[in-house]
């Protein structure tokens, strides 16, 4: 993934609901993956990451798997 | 002077979500009653309600432990819905201290989000469709004649479908 995923599919909200777009930018240990590996820019990664963390608290994502 | 106009100052109301679990004590039939009655409290604080969804039966990625009347309780799953809304953002804080009280919420979020429809829609990636390449027409066939008026009413059809 080199391109941002989110200005190129035109997602300008990431919504904490959507978990299986979340789910491809966490790894298999349940953590948020690196910005150089998911090719996201700085602005999108930061609400990205925002996201994932409300996602985790209502019980939608694991805070760790395995 | 500077006080009368802090006090004049409305603020104005934005567009805020809140998210909620519900007990999975709660039987299947009873959710929509539960469902209508969050409705109807966050209606209560002066919300316009924009958008929302049933809550639905989720398994849970972790265990939640509630205390609830001094006993732990131990959820694996829980209905999981969603309204948005308008509200100024005094009345949220109070919302939010009502729904803290709330023993049928496991737990809730709050944020602000905008009015937009934020789900991003699944794409239906198919391989197999076919591009319509419109056919060359035979040197001195005519293209058929189009009448408007009954093109206006087949319109006028599917717009109303």
């Amino acid at each position: 993934m080199k391109q941002d995923y989110f200005s190129s599919n035109n997602i300008k909200f990431i919504d904490y609901k959507d978990i299986e777009i979340l789910k491809k930018f966490i790894n298999p240990n349940g953590k948020i993956m690196n910005h150089k590996r998911t090719g996201v820019t700085s602005k999108n990664q930061r609400s990205l990451e925002e996201a994932i963390k409300r996602a985790r608290f209502m019980g939608l994502l694991p805070f760790v798997a395995r | 002077m500077e006080e009368k106009n802090i006090d004049v100052e409305v603020a104005e109301p934005r567009v805020y979500e809140v998210g909620y679990l519900l007990s999975n004590a709660i039987e299947e039939a009873e959710v929509p009653v539960e469902y209508g009655n969050l409705k109807d409290f966050v209606a209560s604080f002066g919300g316009v309600i924009i958008s929302d969804e049933m809550p639905k039966k989720i398994d849970l990625a972790y265990t939640i432990e509630k205390v609830i009347k001094n006993i732990k309780h131990k959820f694996d799953s829980a209905y999981f819905g969603w309204i948005k809304f308008e509200m100024t953002p005094e009345k949220v804080l109070e919302l939010k201290k009502k729904l803290d009280l709330d023993i049928k919420i496991v737990r809730f979020i709050i944020i602000k989000t905008v009015r937009e429809n934020t789900l991003a829609v699944k794409k239906f990636v198919r391989s197999d469709i076919k591009r319509h390449t419109p056919k060359l027409r035979a040197e001195g066939e005519e293209a058929p004649e189009i009448n408007k008026e009954e093109i206006d009413k087949e319109i006028d059809a599917m717009v109303e479908v």
